[in-house]
């Protein structure tokens, strides 16, 4: 349609009532005129009018024609069908009911998961051009090592010497105390090169950020704080610039608040990042800037305008080739340090996209079912509207005018639907958001915006093409031969409609075995993961938290260097023993299951070090998450020592170095020695003393429930000081009668320390498998849904079945058939079609169960008890469909089938 | 009119366009000039007019305008426009080209093949 016919359509759409009333002023001017001639001729009057209608022909017809000629005629009909459209679905209110809900269900459910997916996977990055955002990781191919440290010469190579980022920055996240404000607080705080806000192009709301012209080598004495912490702590007073807060002890100048819908994008180490500082990372704290001196982490940058990702990475592998080259000592060959970049996006939400598919397939399963479901209602009711169509096609109607009806009386049905679920999905998402795990990004993003609502919209024309589409083309077949002949009443179970039926039932089914198959897969996971050992005895133990902080100027630590650390450690640890209640208390640095983030300050340290008589491949090839414990841990923990001895009260500064390993360590780095009495040297420094290994415990979970295999080495608190301190208990009290004289006790002894996540070390187990247990309890509920509906699908093709068949059944029995012959008949029926729909669920799913990898464990995709109870279990739920009107065939009374005829 | 002749299909809008081009007419006045113009040989339905008039406009080579008629009358007349005017130009140019491919093809004598 080019323009001047889309404004001309356009014309009529709009004033169809003026230009209706203009063509019909020209017709009969016509006529009149036409008339008048013939007047003229001779005529009578009334004679001439009647010559001239006639010469006209049909008014009514040549309107239609020029209705059809500017393209509006079809406009008129669809008025008429959704009229007619309308009227039927308020003559059956219960069918009306029904569909409407399940469709407001299914679409509601499709519409709230996919604006979860569109928020998290889909919509760019809050930031000015995102698409040119990058991860920027140093890998280890040859030693099997990801994500290395890097240096902060590497990191100038990036900026200048590769000519393809525009600008790169290490991240670094971590816990931080915040003091000087209302209360002491522990945050999540970022420090980054003085870049970081300009590559993302934020803008602040009040003040200004800090930029390249701030620079300095060492930290930096300004910070930037969210919108978040500036109403929390400070009432949003806009005079909180210039002013002084206090970060780990650190007096810092805020300069800048930061937009409300600003978020850092990486992961913190559990929520948000409000504190930004920044950093020249070659000046005091900093290690001298040299190549070997690897302490930067988590790279990020941004690609100059015009550079592709592969034209990128291209140049970085050269680059790193050239380094390689250049520098030897710093690159041993076999290590193939190497630099490898990916889009931003793809990395922030890369371990929840698989589950965000998952629920978004289960979904799309459910609103497939739901409309199968309303097919068979539809399908029902056009059996029982066979006269009407083919009165209609004897009428001179069009098959396609009558599969257009048809469609649009679905089409109407599927955007009623449509819209109510849209309505239950703005009304349900806050709920749904409530349960979502916490580890899913970006969720303060989700919103039903424009890309949300068109999704909407897809999904309700598509499901109401499935559900129109077969009752449509039945009608518009099948409608005339048949129906004309039988009359009016109900024809039978025509092969022709049972076939379509027949495929509706199979599909159905077929898609119950598929959303089954994957929930139970997924709750088996679980179910293996809450049985798992943990390593340790998780009931009755109350775990506690503080954070010492890092000040970057070390005058201002109160707990500085191993001894004065060691006191409070000791002090600590008296007080939490002395709490009435408590058994025995002791010391990590890392609480089990906790830590999603090793690359955090003061988290998990996932180390590089040395073993004595072993030589170094890689910069970092040996590396173990180190965790900092107190003699005591082991024992609160009841965990397992496995071969030596535990840390003891003795093991502190000045006295001989020790350390326990676990046996993932032991196995990885001493697979055919004995490993106790060896020693290792952490950071590889040679300036260092070495550690003696003095004794290995069974492997305690650490980093989840789910991961295993990750070496552990752990040392004395009084050794190797932590500032991330988090107390275990053993008591039988709760959490939440502890907390408060935990909180008395720490405030006790420094009231600048904040006290958090005080809980049980169930809880916490049971926190780290939220996004597991969501998913799993998701796609279960849907599974049984889908089987609910599936099941109804085939009591009701059966029922309708029997009863269209009353007087073939009468007629059977009346001519000897026995009960159960007839029950066979109907029983075979249902057995058929569910074993056809099982056999191709398991087929789908078989094919397509690996997809579901990354979001198991300890079951395989092919789980051979899972593809043998769910045909099982869905077997005995369709016989058990199929029985119940079988049942009342047999019943049927053959005098009363054959007087009803 | 007994030996009238019936209009070949899709002519109709071609005269339509040769009728408004030699200026405004309302509907009735295009009938009547295609007959006058024929020598009233043509029939046409009088009816099937509009359809093509409505559709030409659609297509914007003519544009309708209301206006008088003789007896006082209001009517719409149509005129050609700028864009109709070419068609009605490559439309002849075509039937022309068409019309003597036709007959020549008619007039072909054994001898020829």
């Amino acid at each position: 349609m080019n323009l001047t016919r889309f404004r001309s359509w356009l014309k009529w759409m709009v004033k169809g009532q003026r230009l209706e009333s203009e063509m019909e002023t020209e017709v009969r001017f016509h006529i009149e005129s036409r008339a008048a001639d013939l007047v003229r001729k001779g005529l009578s009057q009334q004679e001439a009018m009647r010559q001239a209608r006639i010469e006209f022909g049909g008014i009514e017809s040549h309107k239609d024609a020029v209705r059809a000629s500017v393209g509006v005629r079809w406009w008129g009909e669809l008025g008429s069908d959704l009229r007619h459209g309308f009227r039927l679905l308020r003559k059956n209110p219960g069918f009306t009911a029904v569909a409407i809900l399940t469709l407001a269900l299914g679409v509601g459910a499709n519409t709230a998961i996919f604006s979860i997916v569109n928020a998290v996977l889909l919509r760019s990055l809050p930031y000015r051009d995102p698409d040119r955002l990058v991860r920027i990781c140093f890998n280890e191919p040859g030693v099997g090592l990801r994500d290395v440290r890097f240096s902060k010469p590497e990191l100038d190579d990036l900026q200048t010497r590769s000519g393809v980022l525009e600008d790169a920055t290490p991240i670094f996240e971590g816990s931080e105390n915040v003091t000087g404000t209302k209360q002491p607080e522990r945050v999540e705080g970022v420090n980054t090169s003085f870049s970081y806000f300009s590559m993302l192009g934020v803008v602040p709301q009040i003040g200004r950020l800090y930029g390249p012209q701030d620079f300095v080598p060492g930290f930096a004495s300004e910070a930037v704080i969210s919108d978040g912490l500036w109403r929390r702590a400070y009432g949003a007073d806009p005079n909180v610039l210039g002013g002084t807060i206090r970060i780990d002890s650190d007096p810092l100048t805020i300069i800048g608040v930061l937009p409300r819908g600003f978020r850092h994008p990486g992961p913190t180490t559990s929520g948000e990042a409000e504190v930004f500082g920044a950093g020249g990372f070659s000046g005091d704290p900093f290690p001298p800037p040299i190549r070997g001196n690897r302490v930067l982490v988590h790279g990020i940058g941004r690609l100059k305008p015009g550079v592709t990702l592969a034209q990128a990475q291209a140049r970085l592998t050269a680059m790193a080739a050239e380094l390689r080259h250049d520098f030897p000592t710093d690159y041993p060959p076999q290590a193939q340090w190497t630099i490898e970049i990916q889009p931003l996006q793809g990395t922030l939400v890369g371990n929840v996209r698989p589950m965000l598919l998952v629920l978004l397939g289960a979904v799309i399963l459910i609103v497939f079912i739901v409309s199968l479901n309303i097919a068979h209602l539809l399908l029902a009711r056009a059996s029982g509207r066979q006269q009407e169509m083919a009165v209609r096609l004897a009428l001179g109607a069009s098959p396609g005018r009558v599969v257009r009806q048809m469609l649009t009386e679905s089409a109407l049905l599927s955007l009623i639907g449509g819209a109510a679920g849209i309505v239950t999905a703005v009304g349900t998402l806050g709920f749904i958001l409530r349960f979502m795990p916490s580890n899913v990004p970006r969720l303060n993003e989700v919103r039903i915006d424009w890309v949300v609502l068109a999704f909407a919209l897809l999904i309700s024309i598509l499901t109401g093409l499935v559900f129109g589409l077969a009752p449509a083309l039945h009608s518009a077949k099948g409608a005339l031969s048949s129906a004309t002949r039988e009359g009016g009443r109900g024809s039978g179970y025509s092969t022709k409609t049972g076939r379509l039926r027949d495929v509706l039932i199979v599909s159905e089914l077929a898609f119950a075995v598929i959303l089954m198959v994957g929930a139970g897969l997924l709750l088996r996971t679980l179910r293996d993961l809450l049985q798992q050992n943990p390593g340790f005895n998780p009931t009755q133990v109350v775990t506690a938290n503080t954070w010492l902080g890092v000040p970057n100027d070390p005058r201002t630590d109160p707990y500085l260097g191993i001894s004065g650390k060691a006191a409070f450690d000791r002090e600590l640890l008296r007080r939490m023993n002395a709490i009435p209640g408590v058994e025995l208390a002791a010391i990590t640095s890392a609480l089990p299951t906790t830590n999603p983030n090793p690359n955090a300050v003061g988290g998990l340290a996932n180390e590089g070090f040395a073993i004595e008589d072993k030589p170094v491949e890689s910069s970092q090839d040996l590396h173990a998450e180190r965790i900092r414990v107190s003699p005591d841990y082991f024992k609160v923990l009841q965990a397992t020592l496995l071969r030596g001895r535990s840390f003891t009260e003795g093991d502190e500064d000045g006295k001989p170095l020790v350390a326990i390993i676990d046996e993932s360590t032991a196995h990885k780095y001493w697979p055919t020695l004995d490993p106790l009495g060896r020693r290792v040297r952490f950071a590889q420094d040679p300036t260092k003393p070495w550690t003696t290994i003095v004794g290995i415990v069974k492997d305690i979970k650490s980093d989840g429930l789910d991961i295993d295999g990750v070496p552990h080495i752990f040392v004395s608190v009084y050794q190797d000081p932590s500032k991330q301190v988090s107390v275990v208990l053993r008591t039988s009290l709760p959490a939440a009668l502890l907390e408060p004289q935990i909180r008395h006790e720490i405030e006790g002894m420094d009231p600048g320390l904040p006290v958090f996540n005080v809980v049980s070390m169930n809880d916490i187990l049971d926190r780290s498998l939220a996004s597991r247990r969501f998913s799993a309890d998701l796609v279960g509920g849907f599974a049984g849904l889908a089987v609910l509906l599936a099941s109804i699908g085939i009591y009701g093709l059966l029922a309708y079945m029997v009863s269209q068949r009353s007087r073939e059944i009468g007629i059977r029995m009346a001519l000897g058939a026995g009960r159960g012959g007839v029950l066979k008949l109907f029983l075979q029926k249902g057995i058929v079609l569910a074993g056809l729909g099982i056999v191709a669920g398991i087929v789908v799913s078989a094919s397509t169960a690996s997809l579901m990898g990354s979001l198991l464990y300890g079951v395989r995709p092919h789980d051979p008890v899972v593809f043998v109870i769910v045909p099982l279990l869905l077997f005995a739920v369709a016989v058990l469909a199929s029985y119940l009107p079988a049942r009342r065939a047999t019943k049927v009374d053959p005098m009363i089938a054959l007087r009803e005829s | 009119m007994g030996k009238a002749i019936d209009l070949l299909q899709g002519t109709l809008e071609m005269l339509i366009l040769k009728a408004v081009s030699l200026g405004p007419l309302h509907g009735y006045g295009v009938l009547l000039r295609i007959q006058q113009i024929s020598g009233e040989q043509l029939e046409i339905q009088q009816g099937s007019l509009y359809p093509a008039l409505y559709r030409l406009e659609h297509q914007g080579w003519i544009a309708g305008e209301w206006g008088e008629s003789d007896n006082n009358r209001k009517a719409k007349f149509y005129s050609l426009t700028a864009t109709g005017r070419r068609q009605l130009h490559s439309e002849t140019e075509k039937w022309n080209r068409m019309a003597s491919l036709i007959a020549s093809i008619l007039r072909t004598t054994p001898e020829e093949i």
